[in-house]
């Protein structure tokens, strides 16, 4: 985490010593109000219960409650205190070049987590300040070099790391490479895994971050693109493989309107293919179709116990489309089947599903210039959990700069593994305002309507409502279009 | 009595008469209405033919008549000399007539103000067909060959009288709307013949109307093309405007897709339209290529300005499927998306409500988690995100299985959990320790082997044997 500061501060204090280079930084501050209630784990006597109008165990205040045979106590869930939250990010996206030496550029991400609540309940806002990007690149038309905090994006995830990356191209024969070593950072996060963020449970932790190491070449032509991906990690203080994957990944232009999207994950830590996916597709101007296979297949890492206990994956057909017969209307729908590998812990008395289908549809018309109304349903049934549901917008411009859209939804499921439902609608508003070019700003309200379906005193509701509020300010010298998003160094600049 | 409307009417109509501007007092001096009274042209216009002499009459001529008793009185003036394009002096053409044979007809007046077989004085301002015969041009005048425009005409910055009106009104040649003559075919005219010496570098004809600004308009590489830098500069040639067309290559639907290849091997054409500024508009990183291009300046203009477009591949249920082909094409991506615009959603912002995941999505996310509709650990750390959210919900194991009985399906669920948990294993483990596993799963308590079938311990043992350890302890089955 210290050295997550130091990179920040030094970013900091670059910006303000060097105000007559060419910088570009937008300073992003959202805020929402969040609610949330869960369950608390609570016990009677056995002897206390009683017999409740469906038949079932309750306590005498009508919980349902579970007795395992023998037990003097019968357990059961009470509704949790209602939590409130307030999360406030402050994000900062900058770039700066111009340093005299032509290719060579400063970037840094990072934000400061503020929770407004009574209480830290919101994910994420744990520290306070998290760096996801900062280093220092020079990039020329046959090589980029980037130093210290930043993120290897590609089919084996988003890797973060401090260290070093080296890419070497020849764009006029479309191949290329790179390699890049460092100090890695846990999946899907900022932290390195020895964060005591990343331990809420006491769990097994790393004592040392690991060493991650990896490259890629690609191969790119106007009809085919291919990239080949090794990556390992190695844990410090025993030298022990954290994991070792590889990955291909092609993308086909045989012809106009088609393209073949495929890709496959390898394991060899495990000795086993991962995630491995292909889909074929055919666009035109009105209409796209595509359809595909895929198989899912969950991935540890080899400091957890949990890849020995064998998870399996799954193999789905997917299929979608949409078509847009006018300018005003478009439609759309997708669908896949997947079924689950044989898990061999099936027992005989005990029915359990082994595949399950997910599909949505829906629709979009543009009944006027600058309305918009969409309109969408989804239904999804697997092992395990299932849900039903629609949702429904409408979105007005009334002017260049001012955005408004209300939009509203239902669906239900059932909690998993549990004997109950859960209904859920909400409606809301938000509203959206370009104030110039350099500004923004955003505010939104939305309510939630739960009712869980229970039959005892749990069948509590979780009403809320969500406030969110944003800025969006774009700093920055003179050379660079505004309309871009930012952070952007511009071509051809010094 | 005179109804007052008539009345109103006729007041607006004196007064609108009052209003109008006066008209111009010259009359205009009808030829064939005088064609008896004059038998010479050069009664009245010696100057045709005598360069020190006036080309217009003494208005004072015309009183002798006009005196307003023997004929009405008139007030006619010589015309101001009219700014021309032409190069023909009457001087030039008095001077071959003199030094020719004085039967020669063909420098006659009438050779050039009247037409073929027309009666005396019936004259016009000039016959164009009849200087083009003479001068031996026998297509149409704009279809006339590069040689012979000098003839006749001086370039457009020779001729500074010229108003922008008029220059904006000049008629534009046939070979101006052939198909193809704006992406290409103009090029090709404007190089000069061999034997056209009046503009060295660009074909006489262009420079008749034209001047370099003119070209500027949409040759960005106007200050690099020898051709137009040929041109002599005259604002005024902005007076004609021309419309910058993408070429037929640009229509092609792949062409956004491939533009890129073709701009490496064609850059040198690319650079026709095209500044760095062009490809910026989309490309936000810095590709090779653009540095070939010219940078947009005052003198050179922006050139064609594009408009941002999504590829064909970006539909609008992009942000879900786009996984497999960023994967693959990161190279194309970074084109035109910056590396922190992934992280905006790939590391999800606390205080944004909505971003990939629709409102509603925290109800709905237990059935889209289990069944993996997306890698949820590519954005959320489990531990961070998902764990610290169910523990203070209470969705905690303190005990494994058998305390708690949260999931509750007629309290056979720990006889079953085995094949739920090994499909939803990454599910489990946002609400589990591996501690609670391994209460049961472990060779040092209740030894239940939780490998299924085709687990290579072997290899697992070489690549990481402290995870062998954590149940096995020291003593590794198959280990040294």
């Amino acid at each position: 985490m210290r050295s997550a500061s130091l990179l920040a501060l030094t970013a900091l204090v670059l910006t303000r010593q060097l105000t007559a280079q060419d910088f570009l930084l937008r300073l992003d501050t959202r805020l929402q109000s969040v609610a949330y209630r869960g369950v608390r784990l609570d016990s009677v006597l056995a002897t206390t219960v009683v017999a409740g109008p469906n038949g079932g165990l309750e306590t005498a205040d009508g919980f349902a409650v579970s007795c395992a045979p023998g037990s003097i106590h019968c357990e059961f869930y009470r509704p949790g205190l209602q939590r409130h939250g307030g999360p406030m990010v402050t994000g900062a996206d900058m770039t700066a070049w111009g340093f005299g030496v032509r290719g060579l550029s400063l970037h840094a991400n990072g934000r400061l987590n503020i929770d407004l609540g009574n209480a830290d309940v919101w994910p994420g806002t744990n520290p306070a300040l998290q760096l996801f990007e900062g280093y220092v690149e020079y990039a020329n038309a046959w090589l980029t070099g980037r130093a210290g905090r930043q993120t290897e994006r590609g089919r084996l995830g988003y890797t973060g790391f401090d260290g070093g990356m080296v890419t070497l191209r020849n764009a006029d024969h479309g191949v290329g490479g790179s390699v890049y070593a460092g100090f890695g950072l846990a999946r899907g996060t900022a932290l390195p895994v020895t964060s005591p963020a990343l331990n809420p449970l006491d769990e097994f932790q790393p004592r040392q971050r690991e060493l991650v190491a990896g490259g890629e070449v690609w191969w790119q032509t106007e009809a085919l693109e291919t990239r080949l991906e090794y990556q390992r990690e190695v844990d410090r203080e025993t030298r022990n493989f954290v994991s070792e994957r590889a990955a291909l990944s092609a993308t086909l232009r045989p012809a106009r309107g088609w393209q073949l999207n495929a890709g496959s994950e390898y394991d060899i830590a495990r000795g086993e293919f991962g995630t491995s996916d292909a889909e074929l597709r055919y666009s035109r101007a009105r209409w796209s179709a595509a359809g595909g296979v895929r198989r899912y297949q969950p991935y540890f890492d080899l400091w957890t116990i949990w890849g020995v206990f064998s998870p399996v994956g799954y193999t789905a057909v997917q299929a979608s489309g949409r078509v847009s017969p006018s300018r005003w209307l478009d439609l759309h729908a997708e669908g896949e089947r997947y079924w689950y590998s044989p898990s061999a812990a099936d027992v005989p008395l005990q029915q359990s599903e082994d595949a399950g289908w997910r599909w949505s549809s829906g629709a979009g018309v543009t009944p006027a210039a600058g309305w918009y109304l969409g309109l969408n349903y989804r239904a999804e049934f697997g092992p395990g959990a299932s849900s039903v549901g629609w949702d429904a917008s409408a979105s007005w411009r009334p002017t260049r700069s001012l955005s408004l859209r209300a939009e509203g939804g239902h669906l239900s499921r059932p909690l998993e593994f549990r004997f109950t439902t859960s209904r859920l609608s909400w409606f809301g508003g938000q509203a959206d305002l370009q104030a110039g070019d350099r500004l923004r700003f955003s505010a939104g309200a939305i309510q939630y309507i739960e009712d869980r379906d229970r039959p005892d005193a749990a069948a509590f509701s979780w009403n809320q409502t969500r406030l969110t509020a944003g800025i969006s300010w774009l700093l920055g010298s003179g050379a660079d279009h505004l309309p871009l998003p930012p952070a952007i160094r511009r071509g051809g600049a010094r | 009595m005179i109804p007052r409307a008539l009345r109103l009417i006729a007041l607006l109509l004196v007064v609108a008469v009052g209003l109008l501007p006066a008209q111009s007092s010259s009359d205009r001096f009808d030829h064939s209405t005088h064609r008896k009274l004059f038998p010479l042209c050069q009664s009245c216009h010696p100057g045709a033919a005598a360069p020190t002499q006036a080309l217009w009459p003494n208005p004072t001529g015309c009183a002798s008549c006009h005196d307003g008793k023997i004929e009405k009185s008139v007030t006619w003036q010589p015309p101001a000399p009219r700014p021309t394009l032409l190069r023909f002096t009457h001087a030039e053409h008095g001077r071959a007539l003199r030094a020719g044979s004085a039967a020669d007809s063909s420098l006659a007046c009438a050779s050039c103000h009247a037409a073929e077989g027309a009666p005396w004085m019936q004259v016009s301002r000039g016959e164009l067909p009849r200087c083009l015969s003479c001068h031996g041009v026998r297509v149409a005048h704009l279809e006339a060959p590069d040689t012979a425009c000098a003839t006749c005409h001086r370039s457009l910055p020779e001729a500074p009288g010229l108003t922008r009106e008029r220059v904006a009104a000049f008629p534009a040649p046939a070979s101006h709307k052939i198909p193809g003559f704006g992406s290409g075919g103009h090029g090709q005219l404007a190089r000069p013949a061999a034997a056209d010496t009046h503009h060295p570098g660009v074909a006489t004809s262009c420079a008749t109307c034209h001047a370099r600004e003119f070209c500027s308009q949409c040759h960005v590489n106007a200050p690099e093309t020898p051709t137009i830098q040929a041109l002599a500069s005259d604002p005024r040639s902005l007076a004609i405007k021309a419309t910058l067309k993408a070429p037929q290559s640009h229509a092609d639907m792949r062409f956004q897709a491939r533009h890129g290849g073709q701009s490496r091997a064609r850059n040198a054409t690319c650079a026709t339209c095209h500044t760095q500024e062009s490809c910026i508009s989309c490309h936000r990183s810095n590709p090779a290529v653009v540095a070939a291009l010219p940078r947009a300046s005052v003198s050179r203009g922006i050139g064609a300005v594009i408009h941002r477009e999504k590829p064909e591949t970006h539909g609008a249920d992009f942000a879900e499927r786009h996984g497999p082909l960023a994967r693959a094409t990161a190279a194309t991506c970074s084109g035109c998306h910056a590396r922190s615009e992934c992280l905006e959603c790939h590391r999800p912002n606390p205080g944004t409500a909505n971003g990939y995941h629709q409102a509603g999505f925290l109800s709905r996310h237990p059935s889209a988690a289990y069944n993996r509709q997306a890698d949820c650990s590519e954005c959320h750390n489990p531990a961070a995100f998902c764990t610290t959210c169910h523990a203070q919900s209470g969705l905690t194991s303190s005990g494994g299985l058998l305390q708690g009985n949260y999931h509750e399906v007629g309290g056979t669920f720990l006889l079953s959990h085995g094949a739920a948990a090994r499909r939803g294993l990454e599910s489990c483990v946002t609400c589990h320790t591996e501690r609670d596993c391994l209460t049961c799963h472990s060779a040092q308590t209740r030894r239940f082997n939780p490998h299924g079938p085709g687990f290579d311990a072997a290899r697992l043992r070489r690549k990481n044997p402290q995870t062998c350890a954590a149940c096995h302890g020291r003593t590794i089955p198959g280990g040294n």
